[in-house]
């Protein structure tokens, strides 16, 4: 079973990683780069912090095009095109398509990260050596961090593409709810956290309807804002572990139970 | 032993209730060891019977059986080869990578799958695109690759959904003689086709598909008689497929 | 033909190119105007700007930093002095931009530039501060702008040694903190807490010279407070002040007028303080303060 999931996924890597719109995302990624190397000066004291703002925007942005493009792409292309007619007349299971499907999107996102990466840290060492200065708060080990935890979003969002792919019929409509998950995702925690302190000090008291959808949706959507260490490694904050800790197994855990889900919806599915 | 035990199957297009049958109460059985062909029009059914036959789809009613158990569990698969019809492989990957995901697929060691992918490459005539990626492939090339992904496991059913389509007479040729070659390794090949000629020539079984429907059968004493020129399937095709269509627009 | 064809495309692309380029300066030229004259610009609202910055949020404080710090050095390119509605738009951005990312130290220091010197908007600006203060907590610069603030612009000699001692318990801060510190709480006649504060000073400190100059300031400070401590025993029990120090060794309230370990003598202010004529400062010391 592990050899199927992973010749799969090494399938579907490879395909990934040789598709031209990948190196779209490295420019545009490295354009980033660029542009924080000529706009650090602008900062009065602070480049550490903008330094590392921008390395993770961009990292992280590229990774949205990577998954919102390339993986979209990827899990569609098999059904539209019917190259999962051949890899369904090979002894996969479709829980075992999933899978392999899903490391093989992991796998692109790792390498094309990876890459970035080392760039970023080119960059970031560069900026650092222009202006030695300023870069007090700086910690390679936060960075590294918030890398894992970009990287580990992205994971989440994988899973969310994977599993619209296997219920949907459509790249089109992956697409669109695989995005609204994301920024539900994203901006859920400040909407609850905004209506919870407005309630406590009574100024607008938000309707309980409105309250009890928010809550089931912060059960159904991943809290994408928890893996968000951006500010944390822009000033070296200290990291509390067993945070980080709590955070990456739940979202390890919303993974399983969705891909579950997927392989299960899958299942029932047809392919004509 | 297949069989398929009154399967009917519909499409159902979009949220709009319109359907199309398009297998209507079938029912066949292929011994083991022997070549079946499915004839029929466009859109008579046939890809949708293979797919049946392969668990993509489900039938609404009836069963589909391999070997006495339902295909529905999948276990099967092991030890079948599938070639679609117009065949899409993953464009950025090289015929040997393709090929080296089904053997990997199906737990064949490396050697095996080099043994293996060297012997159908130069059986199918394409062992000289093996370093390049399938989306530079002619439609004809496609369809060899396709035949040797099918190939690879040596599976011991092989289904082909229009093996001949797009290949050049050689290859028509070539895919008769591995048909015939299969046929001698004692492997069942299921194969629809709209070349008559062939498929009288290769099977010992076929049936005639019109509209989702069965409506005529061949034995191994009828194909005997075609060989020998008494009787003549293009005739007979003609015969069934155009007296059902006068059948079916009368009532309506 | 074809030929024919695209060098017929070719004239026509090279006949637009020239008004390209005249409407491309004329829109630059329009937006340069537009932007002098436009008396501020546009803010969304914190709550607003943290969901829609879709977790890029220390991204978009960053451009928002760089927007104000262009709109003001636009207005100071153009000679144009900024009015009070834009430093109601700079008070807000900053505003936002701390929300955003309250750890961004540059706009502190913006504001501590602009805000106080400038527009002599120091409430505001300590208000700002005080953002900073709560998530930069182990920055000892903003508590002591506050400081500063409270003690050179408003005078609040009380708040001001508040905040400097709060800025001197803080890593890094420069060794001439603490005895500032000590200094304003003397003044802002509140001896007992800088004696605290010089204790707990002591307490976490190591370094042997410092040691030296805080223990020196911490008992000049706590014989003041003894005698502020006197005083008020003796205006609790007599319902008067004295008239002169030596008043209160004579009826008993201490033992003998403590000495002043800086050299100076001991006197009170009209408002009842004690004060040394030393100012608690070693001769031959050279802090700046
Ligand atoms: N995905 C689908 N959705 C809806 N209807 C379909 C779909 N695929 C096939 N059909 C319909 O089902 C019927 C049978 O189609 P099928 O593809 O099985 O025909 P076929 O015999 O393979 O034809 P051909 O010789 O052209 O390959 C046709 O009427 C077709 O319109
Ligand atoms: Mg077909």
């Amino acid at each position: 079973m592990m050899q199927r999931v992973w010749a799969l996924a090494l399938v579907t890597c490879k395909e990934g990683i040789r598709d031209r719109s990948l190196y779209g995302i490295f420019l545009f990624a490295l354009f980033v780069l660029g542009l924080n190397i000529a706009v650090a000066g602008f900062f009065m004291r602070d480049l550490g912090k903008v330094t590392v703002d921008m390395n993770l925007a961009a990292l992280s942005f590229a990774g949205l095009l990577l998954v919102f493009f390339i993986a979209i792409n990827l899990m569609a292309k098999d059904i539209d095109k019917k190259t999962i007619h051949l890899v369904l007349s090979k002894p996969f299971s479709r829980g075992e398509y999933i899978w392999g499907k899903y490391v093989g999107l992991l796998l692109v996102i790792l390498f094309a990260q990876a890459v970035l990466l080392l760039f970023s840290c080119a960059t970031i060492a560069s900026v650092h050596a222009m202006y030695p200065n300023y870069f007090a708060g700086f910690s390679w080990l936060v960075f590294f961090v918030a890398v894992f935890f970009v990287y580990l979003q992205q994971a989440l969002l994988c899973a969310i593409v994977v599993f619209f792919s296997a219920i949907t019929s459509t790249s089109f409509i992956t697409l669109i709810f695989s995005m609204a998950s994301y920024i539900v995702g994203i901006s859920l925690e400040e909407v609850v956290f905004y209506l919870r302190s407005q309630a406590a000090t009574q100024e607008v008291v938000a309707s309980a309807a409105l309250q009890r959808t928010l809550e089931v949706v912060s059960w159904l959507v991943p809290n994408f804002a928890a893996f968000d260490l951006k500010l944390e490694a822009a000033h070296g904050l200290a990291l509390d572990w067993t945070r980080l800790g709590v955070t990456c197994g739940y979202g390890v855990m919303y993974i399983v139970i969705l891909l579950l889900l997927a392989s299960l919806i899958f299942k029932r599915r047809e392919f004509n | 032993m297949i069989v398929f035990r009154s399967v009917c199957k519909t499409y159902k297009l979009g949220l709009l209730k319109k359907t199309t049958l398009a297998v209507d109460d079938l029912s066949i059985s292929i011994p083991t060891g022997s070549v079946f062909g499915l004839v029929g029009p466009n859109g008579a059914g046939k890809s949708t019977t293979i797919r049946m036959l392969l668990n993509l789809i489900r039938p609404d009613r009836g069963e589909v059986l391999i070997d006495d158990s339902s295909v529905s569990d999948g276990s099967f698969l092991r030890d079948v080869g599938y070639l679609p019809e117009n065949p899409y492989l993953y464009d950025h990957l090289t015929l040997r990578e393709l090929l080296q995901f089904a053997g990997r697929s199906c737990g064949l060691s490396a050697t095996v799958i080099a043994q293996r992918t060297q012997e159908l490459t130069e059986q199918t005539g394409i062992a000289h695109a093996l370093k390049r990626r399938l989306r530079t492939f002619s439609k004809g090339m496609r369809q060899r690759a396709g035949l040797c992904f099918a190939l690879l496991h040596d599976p011991s059913l092989v289904i082909l959904d229009e093996p001949m389509s797009g290949l050049d007479p050689l290859g028509r040729k070539m895919v008769c003689d591995l048909i015939l070659d299969l046929k001698q390794q004692g492997k069942t090949v299921f194969f629809c086709s709209h070349i008559l000629s062939d498929t009288e020539r290769l099977c010992d079984q076929i049936a005639i598909l019109h509209q989702g429907r069965l409506v005529h059968e061949f034995d191994s004493d009828d194909l005997a008689e075609f060989r020998s020129g008494e009787r003549c399937l293009e005739d007979e095709f003609v015969a069934a497929v155009g007296q059902d269509t006068v059948q079916k627009e009368m009532p309506s | 033909m074809a030929g024919q064809r695209s060098k017929w495309l070719w004239l026509l692309i090279v006949l637009l190119l020239p008004v390209y380029a005249q409407l491309h300066t004329g829109s630059w030229a329009q937006r340069a105007e537009l932007r002098q004259s436009q008396s501020v610009g546009f803010l969304v609202p914190s709550q607003f700007s943290r969901v829609l910055a879709c977790g890029y949020k220390g991204l978009l404080a960053d451009y928002q930093f760089l927007r104000i710090l262009t709109f003001f050095g636009d207005r100071s390119l153009n000679q144009q002095p900024p009015t009070a509605e834009d430093w109601d738009y700079f008070r807000d951005s900053i505003d936002v931009i701390t929300d955003l990312d309250p750890w961004f130290y540059d706009p502190y220091v913006l504001t501590e530039g602009l805000l106080t010197w400038d527009a002599g908007r120091i409430e505001e600006a300590n208000a700002l501060l005080a953002k900073g203060v709560r998530y930069r907590t182990n920055d000892w610069r903003l508590p002591y702008y506050i400081g500063f603030n409270n003690f050179f612009f408003l005078k609040d000699h009380a708040a001001g040694a508040e905040y400097i001692m709060k800025a001197a318990r803080l890593p890094g801060s420069p060794s001439y903190l603490p005895t500032l510190a000590a200094r304003l709480a003397y003044y802002g006649g509140k001896s007992q807490t800088a004696v605290l504060f010089l204790k707990q000073m002591l307490a976490e400190n190591s370094d042997e010279r410092l040691a030296r100059r805080l223990q020196l300031r911490l008992l000049a400070l706590e014989r003041a407070a003894q005698i502020e401590d006197a005083l008020q025993c003796f205006r609790h029990d007599q319902q008067r002040d004295v008239v002169k120090l030596s008043e209160l060794v004579s009826s008993g309230y201490l033992e003998s007028l403590p000495e002043d370990p800086y050299g100076g003598r001991w006197g009170i202010l009209k408002n009842g303080r004690v004060f040394s004529t030393s100012k608690f400062v070693e001769k031959k010391k050279t802090d700046v303060e």
